[in-house]
């Protein structure tokens, strides 16, 4: 089995990943709250894998490799975190971009969590919808670029899908709080 | 008369938590960068003394054909100062460039001298000048030392159109000529062409040529790397 994938810090994001899916999908009364945290800890497993993904970055520029992922076969970070046309995006590692976008999307969801009937919710549950939105295209991008354009391509980087699938994730229970929004079903006891 | 009553609308806090939101995202802001300073600091990335020479990655004319190549390859990460090892002489050219077309002499020299413990590559790039266009052919050419263009001064060729390739001052440069792009002279702050720089084997730039104005390429060789062959 290929290394990377027994990684243990990749299982801990999986396993961020899994308990962020179990709340978005969970049925309970206090349906709300539950996205809410959802929605939060699928940015939290996005800014660090994110920020994982720098670190990685930054040790393969100085030691050429590093232990903390493969160099070889299909599933690796090597290809892709090392290859210096595609690993950035106008000079700016990838890790740094998933950092700033995913404290937005931290900070809208938190906002969110600690007073969703301020007046201000409505537009900050939007903005949260739209920016999640808005990082879709450079997901696919991202993707595009590892199946196809990095040396030796096709690669699949862990790590960077990681932060791919948590915005995705992000994207989805965000979707749903709008929809419970648009139905009335804001406040915790209206089902 | 009965009071109406208004609806029940459940209203927001009173203090405004978007302020306790921002400290929350800065707490961990601030841990992730921690993190990443201990763990894997950023490295210094530049063509300036002390800083790790930028990468690139580019299609390369070895003499036979074309593939692609990365700069950090060539780089020794386990390397030491005072080890053995291979240094980097990286040149930036425009084979149209009246300057590049005489250091070619030069770069022949010095490849005799140091082809042992150097690894030579150039770049070639094209300078935004009239007649300054050039093709996978002329770099071919400008290497190869072979016929390309005419003696006139009618654009086709080598030095701006001047020469036949095959009449590059010195001998054939056996040694990777990388296509090179605007991105690549940007990274490396390169304004004009010929450009050079000596890189140790672990990537780090040892010698400028812009911070360098006094020394030539030759006596910087020989400081840095010693005697010749």
């Amino acid at each position: 089995m290929n290394e990377t994938l027994t990684d243990p810090v990749l299982i801990i994001f999986i396993l961020g990943l899994a308990f962020s899916s179990y709340l978005m999908f969970a049925n309970n009364e206090k349906k709300t709250s539950m996205l809410l945290i959802s929605s939060l800890s699928f940015a939290m497993v996005g800014i660090t894998s994110s920020a994982y993904t720098y670190i990685i970055h930054n040790k393969m520029v100085v030691q050429g490799s590093t232990a903390f992922c493969s160099s070889e076969g299909i599933v690796q970070c090597g290809s892709v975190i090392g290859d210096p046309q595609w690993n950035n995006l106008f000079g700016i590692p990838w890790g740094i971009f998933g950092i700033l976008s995913f404290s937005l999307l931290i900070f809208l969801s938190l906002c969110l969590y600690l007073d969703r009937h301020a007046k201000w919710s409505e537009n900050y549950l939007d903005y949260a919808w739209w920016a999640g939105i808005a990082g879709l295209p450079f997901v696919a991008l991202l993707v595009i670029i590892e199946l196809t354009q990095v040396e030796n391509a096709p690669h699949i980087c862990p790590f960077c899908t990681i932060a791919h699938i948590s915005i995705i994730g992000y994207v989805a229970s965000i979707y749903f709080l709008r929809n419970r929004r648009n139905t009335g079903k804001w406040s915790e006891n209206e089902g | 008369m009965a009071r109406r009553r208004k609806p029940l609308v459940q209203k927001g806090r009173d203090d405004d938590v978007r302020i306790i939101a921002g400290f929350a995202l800065g707490s961990i802001l601030t841990v992730l960068m921690l993190l990443i300073v201990i763990i894997a600091p950023p490295a210094t990335i530049g063509p300036s003394e002390g800083e790790l020479a930028p990468d690139f990655s580019a299609d390369s004319y070895n003499g036979v054909n074309w593939e692609n190549f990365q700069l950090s390859d060539t780089f020794d990460y386990e390397w030491e100062d005072g080890d053995e090892g291979e240094w980097i002489l990286v040149q930036f050219i425009d084979t149209d460039c009246p300057y590049c077309w005489s250091e070619g002499e030069t770069m022949s020299e010095l490849y005799s001298q140091w082809s042992e413990n150097v690894e030579f590559i150039t770049v070639t790039v094209e300078l935004s000048i009239n007649n300054h266009d050039s093709d996978r052919a002329e770099v071919q050419a400008f290497r190869d030392k072979t016929s390309y263009g005419t003696e006139e001064n009618d654009g086709d060729g080598c030095n701006s159109g001047r020469n036949n390739c095959a009449n590059r001052p010195g001998t054939t440069h056996n040694w990777n000529y990388i296509e090179g792009s605007s991105g690549i002279m940007k990274d490396w702050e390169v304004t004009g062409t010929p450009f050079l720089a000596i890189l140790k084997p672990d990537g780090y730039v040892a010698w400028n040529q812009y911070e360098n104005q006094g020394e030539d390429i030759e006596s910087a060789m020989q400081r840095l790397i010693g005697d010749s062959q």
